[in-house]
C-alpha cells in the first residue's frame, strides 16, 4: 500500500444554490488496522472558507497549523479574511514549496468568495489546482466517489437536499473501501449559517 | 486390499538440473535440488509472489455443546472490498464445516473435493470418516501443493463417534489439533475477546453470543474484516445456522447513541 492510503481517508466538497456541502470519513487507521473513528480531517480557516486535507494524517495536521498560521498573519496585515480563491493559491504555492519533499495530501477547499458565489477546489500533493463547479473529492475511496457524485449530483440543489446528496455519495462510497469510512462529518455552509453533522455509517 | 496413496502422490514438477552420474552410481536415492540462487527460501519467495493477503476473520472453538464455527463476509482486493456477502463457513457435509481465508478459489474448491472424498470413504467404508481423518486428507492435499502458491487457511470443525473436533489446516502444509482457532487479519482481535470470554461449560446461547461478539470487534478493528457476522453450531445431530447479523446494525445494538443536548454557537454574520 502506498503512502497515501496508509492512514485511509475520503473526502467530498460539493456545490450547491448560494451554499456548499464538504463532508469526510471519520476513520484514523495504520493500514488495515483501525486507531480511531472520531478523527478530524475538515477544519475551518474562517467562517467561509473550510480546508480538508486527505492523505497522511501527520502532514495533513502539520500543513493545517502552517496555513492557519499564514492566514493569521493575513488578518493581521488586510484586517479581513482571505477570499477563498486566495486561500487555494495560498496552498498551492505552499505545497510546491516542497516539490522534491513533498507533504503526501491531497487538499479540498470550499468556501464562499464574493457575493457568496460557492468556490470549490482540489489539488494534488505538489500543488495543481483543480477548479470545478459541482463537485470535487480526494481520499482512498476517491473513484468510488466519482462515481457516486457524478450519478447524484444536479445544479442548484438547496442546502437540505444537498446535505442528502453529499451524504448518500460518501456513505455508499466508503462502504466499497476498507480503508475509510467509520462515520462520517458534514458541513452545510449557506452565507448565513453553518451546519455541522455527524453521519451515523457502518462500522466495519 | 489395495492402499489407496492418490493422497500421498506428488503434482510438484521437477525444476533444476539432474545429478545422474554417467556410468556411475546407480540406485543410490537422490533429489534433484531445484535451479535457484536462494534454496532455503524460494518457495517462500514463490508464494509470496502470487499470495493474496488473507484479509479476513473467521474462528471456531470447542466447548461442552459442541463446536462453534463463525466468520465475517467480507472480501477485499488491496483497498477495494469486493464483496460484503462472502460465504465463508463452507458446510462439507451435514455434520461438517469448514472456513474459508485466504484465496477464495482455493478454498472452495478444495473444501468440496474434499466432500467428494468424504463420501467416498463412507461408501467404501460404511461409516462416517472421522474429522481427524477428513483434516488429514486436505492436509495431505495440500502439502503436495507446496510452494505452487495455494492459499488456504481453513478450520475442519465436525461432530464424529468421539466428540467435537476441530483442526486448522493451512496450505503450508501444517495441521493442528486444537480447542480454539482464529485465523485471518482480524484474529488477534477475536481472539483478545474469545481468549477473556471463554469458559468450556457454556450453553449454546452464551457460546453464540461470545462468536458473535469476537466477529463484530474484529470487523470494527480489522479493516479488511466486515459485512454479516455468521455462526453456526455443531452439534451431535449436525450443524446448523444460528445467526447472521449485518456487522453494521450490530455497532449500534452494543453502542445505542442516546441523543444529547448539543450546545450551538449562534454567531453573528459578519458584514463585508
Amino acid at each position: 500500500m502506498s503512502i497515501f492510503e496508509y492512514n485511509g481517508s475520503a473526502l467530498i466538497a460539493m456545490v450547491g444554490k448560494n451554499c456548499f456541502a464538504i463532508a469526510s470519513d471519520r476513520r484514523l487507521g495504520v493500514q488495515l488496522q483501525t486507531i480511531a473513528t472520531d478523527f478530524q480531517r475538515i477544519y475551518k480557516i474562517h467562517d467561509k472558507v473550510f480546508l480538508g486535507l486527505s492523505g497522511l494524517g501527520t502532514d495533513a495536521q502539520t500543513l493545517y497549523q502552517r496555513l492557519v498560521f499564514r492566514h493569521k498573519l493575513y488578518q493581521l496585515r488586510e484586517e479581513r479574511d482571505m477570499k477563498p480563491e486566495t486561500f487555494a493559491s495560498l496552498v498551492s504555492a505552499l505545497l510546491y514549496e516542497k516539490r522534491f519533499g513533498p507533504y503526501f495530501c491531497q487538499p479540498v477547499i470550499a468556501g464562499l468568495g464574493d457575493e457568496d458565489k460557492p468556490f470549490i477546489c482540489t489539488m494534488d500533493s505538489i500543488g495543481a489546482k483543480e477548479l470545478a463547479k459541482d463537485f470535487v473529492v480526494a481520499g482512498t475511496a476517491s473513484e468510488s466517489l466519482y462515481g457516486a457524485c457524478e450519478a447524484m449530483f444536479r445544479p442548484d440543489m438547496e442546502p437540505e437536499e444537498l446535505f442528502e446528496i453529499v451524504s448518500q455519495a460518501l456513505l455508499s462510497s466508503v462502504d466499497r473501501d476498507c480503508l475509510s469510512g467509520w462515520g462520517g462529518h458534514v458541513y452545510v455552509v449557506t452565507p448565513t449559517e453553518v451546519r455541522e453533522r455527524i453521519l451515523k455509517g457502518r462500522m466495519d | 486390499m489395495k492402499l489407496d496413496t492418490s493422497g500421498l502422490e506428488s503434482v510438484a514438477p521437477f525444476l533444476g538440473v539432474s545429478s545422474e552420474l554417467v556410468g556411475g552410481l546407480s540406485g543410490a536415492p537422490y533429489f534433484e535440488l531445484p535451479n535457484t540462487a536462494n534454496f532455503d527460501r524460494f518457495q517462500k519467495d514463490a508464494i509470496q509472489m502470487v499470495k493474496p493477503a488473507k484479509g479476513t476473520t473467521t474462528l471456531a472453538f470447542i466447548f461442552k455443546e459442541g463446536v462453534m464455527v463463525a466468520a465475517d463476509s467480507r472480501a477485499s482486493m488491496g483497498g477495494y472490498i469486493s464483496s460484503q456477502s462472502v460465504k465463508k463457513i463452507i458446510e462439507i457435509n451435514p455434520y461438517m464445516l469448514g472456513t474459508m481465508a485466504g484465496g477464495a478459489a482455493d478454498c472452495q474448491f478444495w473444501h468440496r473435493n474434499l466432500g467428494i472424498k468424504c463420501r467416498l470413504h463412507e461408501l467404501a467404508n460404511k461409516r462416517r470418516i472421522s474429522v481427524t481423518g477428513a483434516s488429514k486428507l486436505l492436509a495431505n492435499i495440500l502439502y503436495s501443493y507446496r510452494g505452487m502458491g495455494l492459499s488456504v487457511g481453513t478450520m475442519i470443525a465436525g461432530w464424529d463417534e468421539t466428540g467435537p473436533g476441530l483442526y486448522y489446516v493451512d496450505s503450508e502444509g501444517g495441521r493442528l489439533k486444537g480447542n480454539r482457532f482464529s485465523v485471518g487479519s482480524g484474529s488477534p482481535y477475536a481472539y483478545g475477546v474469545l481468549d477473556s470470554g471463554y469458559h468450556y461449560d457454556m450453553s449454546v446461547e452464551e457460546a453464540a453470543e461470545l462468536a458473535r461478539r469476537a466477529i463484530y470487534h474484529a470487523t470494527f478493528r480489522d479493516g479488511a474484516s466486515g459485512g454479516v457476522a455468521s455462526v453456526y453450531h455443531v452439534g451431535s445431530e449436525g450443524w446448523k445456522k444460528l445467526s447472521g447479523d449485518d456487522v453494521g446494525e450490530l455497532y449500534y445494538m452494543y453502542n445505542p447513541i442516546t441523543p444529547s443536548t448539543v450546545e450551538q454557537e449562534m454567531t453573528d454574520v459578519a458584514g463585508p
